[in-house]
């Protein structure tokens, strides 16, 4: 993948800032050499539209992650099963999160529940409950906001449920990835074709748009967990920006 | 004896006190038309997000409509095979149990193409891509060959494409339950919930791509069996004793579930049961069932098996009987309602939801499904005219069907 290819990605980060800090990566990071990330979520994080296997989120963040943080050992899980609510990964909360022992825990998720309109407090409740299991092993969680949609007047809620998710998450003090606000510059930076951000006929791939989703996340987590001395797994690196 | 006691001595030993299965000729028509029900209701909970699902009965309860579905699958298996299994040959039965088997999977074979179809179409004509992540279809698109064979295989289910593959699995178990409940219907409920308690300790399911069964068979078997000791208790004519106590328990079993989903919060404030009203609340764990669905779908079942009319009733009014028509063709009702669910969806997605459009469909969609339900019994009317005269319809004929149009 070219460096202009992957500049784009970063072309309006000004307008969706994602700054999170992450004590509990640098603390992994310091002591052990490793990082675990777990990739919570439905079809965003199983890959669903990416070509192949190795071109779905979690799997761009885990290699930009061990490109970024050399000699650390780097892990991303991707936990994501197609057409899952918030609800259905809550009860696997424990056995396919909180049992990894992760430092990180980035969940995607509530596109079932907003589509749906199941009931604002509902899906707050859903995600501090989440949030709190998450929690239990000492995790950073961050929370990824809905995907922005060429039309929403599809789901008159859809804005209701994102402030859920963004009240939510200040509530809890948790980090909100703000994907909306990337997906929506990249598409008014016509540096994408639309079948390369979002597969806007739905059935074409959208490897472009996973790439720069993994890119940007990666970015925000490697801030997060700051400058640290790496030596519990060989390397003597630091990482670069 | 009394006829507490002739229930106990069935519960344990399957067979009424006197040991003379009789085989009673069951025409009850609380089974078509709650199912022709709960038909209707599951169409209309296809299609989340619209106005009258919000007025559904699992707003009100722990169990819902998929529930009531596969409790009386067990019922009208157990009259419809157990009869046959009494009454000819267990390998007659089993044949014709094997041909239903076959249908049922071809009906879920071609339920997933229509869909598959439906929502490809969807998708191109109007660029949302949300339609793949609701119904789960994009494994379909991105590997076809891959996401065939697990369509195939029962490995492979997008939502709402999962009550097939279950009802094929519990019926292909049905001869296994069904010579249980013949020895000790209390024995193979026990057996059939160790089953469920060790699957959910052991957490097995079945594989269906990158997570288990959305109704995992170790855990729905459960509601099956009860159904199955349900028809079995009908098919040798037992009564159910007069229990007030459990009348009572029932009752306020379902007034406490109505009460704790209605509620915002814990009514309560008792704080030891702040978690207990949040779980609830949130919803009931569908895949492996819970205690409370269990209860509820209990509580219900015995108040319908005491207190709606049983015999030919329920169908004496226009709207009963068309529910009862639609419940008689479950399979074709089922089918053509997931698909006609799945484009319901759509349309109000397209229309955003405007409140006249959802009216609209659940009203014209119920309305068509038991239309469908009249008329394919009207069919099967006409069409067995002919085939009464022709003299191979002897013996094999006279089966018990479980429905009030059998006389």
């Amino acid at each position: 993948m070219s460096a202009a290819a992957d500049a784009r990605c970063r072309a309006d980060a000004a307008k969706s800032p994602f700054q999170p800090s992450l004590p509990a990566a640098r603390k992994a990071l310091q002591e052990t050499g490793g990082l675990t990330v777990v990739a919570l979520g439905s079809s965003t994080t199983a890959g669903a539209g990416a070509s192949a296997e190795d071109r779905s989120y979690p799997a761009v963040l885990e290699a930009e992650l061990r490109r970024r943080l050399p000699g650390a050992e780097i892990k991303v899980l991707n936990k994501g099963v197609g057409g899952q609510s918030a609800y259905d990964m809550l009860l696997r909360m424990e056995a396919d999160v909180v049992a990894e022992k992760p430092a990180v825990v980035v969940w995607q998720t509530a596109i079932t529940e907003a589509i749906r309109d199941i009931g604002e407090e509902k899906l707050s409740k859903i995600l501090r409950k989440g949030i709190g299991i998450a929690r239990t092993g000492g995790a950073d969680i961050i929370l990824m906001d809905l995907p922005w949609l060429s039309r929403e007047g599809r789901y008159p809620h859809y804005d209701d449920y994102r402030a859920v998710m963004r009240k939510t998450a200040q509530e809890q003090g948790v980090p909100l990835f703000p994907r909306y606000a990337m997906m929506k510059g990249w598409s008014n930076s016509r540096q994408f074709t639309s079948e390369e951000l979002v597969g806007m006929d739905g059935l074409h791939l959208v490897d472009a748009g996973f790439r720069c989703l993994a890119l940007r996340l990666a970015d925000g987590i490697v801030g997060g967990i700051g400058n640290v001395r790496i030596d519990a797994a060989g390397g003597r690196a630091r990482p670069t920006n | 004896m009394s006829i507490t006691a002739s229930f106990r001595h069935f519960l344990l030993v399957g067979r009424p006190a006197d040991g003379a299965v009789r085989l009673d000729k069951v025409r009850d028509a609380r089974i078509d038309v709650l199912r022709g029900l709960a038909l209707m209701i599951i169409f209309i909970n296809h299609m989340p997000g619209n106005v009258v699902a919000a007025y559904m009965p699992h707003n009100y309860g722990f169990s819902d409509a998929a529930d009531i579905f596969v409790l009386l699958a067990g019922v009208s298996a157990t009259l419809a095979y157990g009869g046959l299994i009494e009454q000819r040959r267990l390998a007659v039965a089993a044949l014709k149990l094997s041909g239903r088997l076959w249908t049922l999977y071809i009906a879920h074979i071609a339920v997933f193409i229509l869909v598959c179809g439906v929502v490809a179409t969807a998708v191109t004509q109007t660029q949302n891509p949300l339609f793949i992540e609701t119904i789960n279809i994009q494994p379909f698109f991105r590997d076809t060959v891959e996401a065939l064979i697990g369509a195939l295989t029962l490995t492979y289910q997008p939502s709402y494409l999962d009550i097939l593959p279950l009802y094929i699995v519990l019926l292909a178990l049905f001869p296994a339950i069904y010579a249980g409940v013949r020895v000790s219907p209390l024995l193979t409920l026990i057996g059939s919930l160790t089953i469920w308690r060790a699957a959910l300790a052991f957490e097995l399911n079945l594989p269906n791509a990158g997570a288990g069964w959305f109704f995992n068979p170790f855990a729905w078997q459960v509601v099956f069996t009860i159904g199955v000791i349900i028809g079995r208790g009908a098919l040798v004519g037992i009564n159910v004793p007069r229990l007030r106590w459990l009348d009572v328990a029932a009752v306020a079993f379902i007034a406490l579930a109505w009460w704790a989903k209605t509620s915002t919060g814990n009514p309560t404030g008792i704080a030891a049961l702040n978690d207990w009203f949040d779980s609830v609340q949130l919803g009931s764990d569908k895949t492996n069932l819970a205690w409370s669905r269990l209860l509820h779908i209990g509580a219900l079942t015995w108040l319908a098996i005491r207190w709606l009319p049983a015999g030919t009733a329920m169908v004496k009014s226009t709207i009963g009987r068309a529910f009862a028509c639609a419940g008689q063709n479950s399979l074709h009702v089922f089918c053509v309602g997931i698909v006609l669910s799945i484009i319901g969806q759509i349309v109000l997605a397209e229309t955003s939801f405007a409140s006249g459009v959802q009216l609209l469909i659940c009203a014209g969609g119920v309305t068509f499904l038991t239309g469908l339900g009249i008329f394919l019994s009207w069919y099967r009317i006409i069409t067995n005219r002919g085939a009464s005269a022709e003299p191979s319809a002897g013996r094999g004929a006279a089966l018990p069907r479980p429905s009030f149009s059998s006389r």
